[in-house]
């Protein structure tokens, strides 16, 4: 399965035309709840079309205040009206203070932190009644840092029993931005946990920082290290994502026709056992 | 033990600087990089600015506007989720402080809450209509109205004008109606007299015109044929326009 990020800009493109073929959608519900009119028009006929997966950005499930129940009861009643099968959300947070401030803030690696994320992660599911995918984030500074990234993902997948989205361009860029080993690093996270898969394209800024902008086509070596790591795991849904710079219709499918085609190399083995 | 702050507290720290720019020191994070963070959340939050309220942006010095955004989100704790209502919090700021006095924008609270209604209608959950029929009095039968709505007041016309100098010279009561479409999901303006604001006001409360016309002396509003006229004339008109659905069966 390889999906397309549901944007606005191609909503008619996806609902009446014929140029993109995606197997799934996928949005954030922040986007898209306590809306009526025409959006809610296209998203009902979008939903009519395509099975979706929900991606949310503001949980902040990092966030030292708790999550915001009303919110969270929202969430739930949304993803059961459109029987969303996968939510995940971030390993970050983007609220603090109470004070909501719309990005993914790069964690403290820290055993606390990991802890208390856990804790939260736990709450959620517990709430929602489903494990949540957690996705790694790309991040830009590491923050007063006691313990590797990959064991602080270990401790928060291990103690809260969620999920994990790997984002392979995520990876790729913080590999480059850190100066890490982008394989080695994938080696170390517990790789049976994962449940979904991102890719999306990026932008080399100075000599020593890329941008994960989703604003430019998959770049080979991030094809080449979503190769090797699908090869590493089970068949999971893959996605798309494209949220600016808009191309043709027919240059976003041929991104989906490649990513279809790897999975395929990849995974045949899978398909005849399956 | 470790002789950092807990994660909490660095936490705090990070998220204080990139809302407020206050200098801070958090081992590990690099000047530029942190940087990096304080710009792109600035930009993404002027940039949700500028796109809901075009015409204040444009009417507005650039560094003042600049000066605008960058005070509200460093003091304003946003509790939004959703990103798309985030300039309803900086209208609401700028109300609650009183801006139109300390920006000296005497009619920045008006052109805020004007463009903001445009979003709000647009994007506002659908309200299901009342039951109607499509046969009654004009001047009898209640009339059932598109529940899409919002009818604001303003001090100046920011409906119709933008330009400083000429809103400056219309202070009074000027009235907007702004109304969804049902099919289109389209937002239809209409500017209203103090007198079609209020019967449109006593309409939405199940009022008929009769009782209404009624009342008008009691405004000091004396009524003549042509007032009867009239003011059949525009629901027979926003009927067109599909903020009237009907009469009530
Ligand atoms: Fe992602």
């Amino acid at each position: 399965m390889v999906g397309l990020g549901f944007r606005r800009e191609f909503a008619e493109e996806m609902i009446s035309g014929t140029l993109i073929t995606p197997d799934f959608i996928e949005f954030a519900p922040e986007n898209w709840m306590n809306i009526g009119g025409y959006w809610k028009k296209i998203l009902h006929r979008v939903l009519e079309k395509y099975p979706v997966l929900c991606h949310g950005l503001s949980l902040s499930l990092g966030s030292p205040e708790e999550p915001d129940k009303d919110f969270l009861r929202y969430v739930k009643s949304f993803l059961e009206e459109y029987n969303v099968r996968i939510y995940s959300e971030h390993l970050s947070y983007s609220k603090c203070d109470n004070a909501h401030l719309y990005d993914l803030l790069p964690m403290p690696f820290r055993m606390d932190a990991a802890r208390h994320m856990a804790t939260r992660i736990q709450q959620v599911q517990e709430y929602l009644q489903r494990p949540l995918a957690m996705e790694i984030i790309s991040y830009y500074t590491p923050v007063a840092p006691e313990m590797s990234e990959a064991d602080f993902i270990n401790e928060v997948v291990q103690r809260s029993g969620c999920q994990l989205l790997l984002d392979v361009n995520n990876i790729y860029v913080n590999a480059f931005n850190h100066q890490y080993d982008a394989k080695a690093f994938i080696a170390q996270l517990p790789l049976d946990r994962v449940a979904y898969i991102h890719m999306a394209g990026h932008e080399q800024v100075s000599p020593d920082m890329i941008l994960d902008t989703h604003g430019h086509p998959i770049a080979d070596p991030v094809y080449e290290l979503f190769e090797w790591t699908i090869r590493q795991i089970r068949p999971v849904p893959v996605l798309l994502e494209r949220d600016f710079n808009i191309p043709q219709m027919q240059d976003l499918q041929k991104e989906l026709t490649r990513l279809k085609s790897i999975c395929h190399q990849q995974w045949k083995q899978h398909e005849l056992v399956a | 033990m470790s002789s950092l702050p807990d994660s909490r507290q660095l936490q705090q720290r990070f998220a204080q600087h990139l809302r407020t720019g206050v200098n801070t020191a958090i081992p590990g994070v690099a000047k530029d990089r942190l940087a990096h963070y304080r710009h792109a959340i600035f930009h993404m939050v002027k940039d949700t600015m500028e796109s809901a309220y075009p015409v204040t942006c444009a009417n507005i010095p650039a560094r003042k506007w600049d000066r605008m955004v960058r005070n509200f989100f460093a003091h304003h704790a946003c509790t939004s989720h959703q990103v798309w209502k985030l300039p309803l919090e900086f209208y609401t700021y700028a109300v609650e402080n009183n801006w139109d006095e300390g920006y000296d924008i005497p009619y920045l609270s008006d052109l805020l809450a004007f463009e903001w209604a445009e979003i709000e209608v647009f994007n506002m959950e659908d309200v299901a209509p009342a039951a109607f029929t499509s046969t009654g009095s004009w001047m009898e039968t209640p009339l059932v109205l598109n529940p899409e709505y919002r009818l604001l007041s303003f001090k100046y016309p920011v409906h119709r004008e933008a330009r400083r100098a000429r809103l400056l010279k219309e202070q009074g009561a000027w009235f907007v109606l702004l109304h969804r479409e049902p099919v289109s999901g389209h937002v239809q303006f209409t500017g209203l007299s103090p007198w079609l604001a209020f019967v449109t006001e006593q309409l939405a409360a199940g009022i008929t015109v009769k009782d209404i016309l009624e009342y008008a002396p009691q405004l000091g509003i004396t009524v003549t044929a042509e007032l009867e006229n009239d003011t059949v004339a525009f629901l027979v008109d926003m009927q067109r326009q599909q903020f009237v659905l009907g009469f009530q069966p």
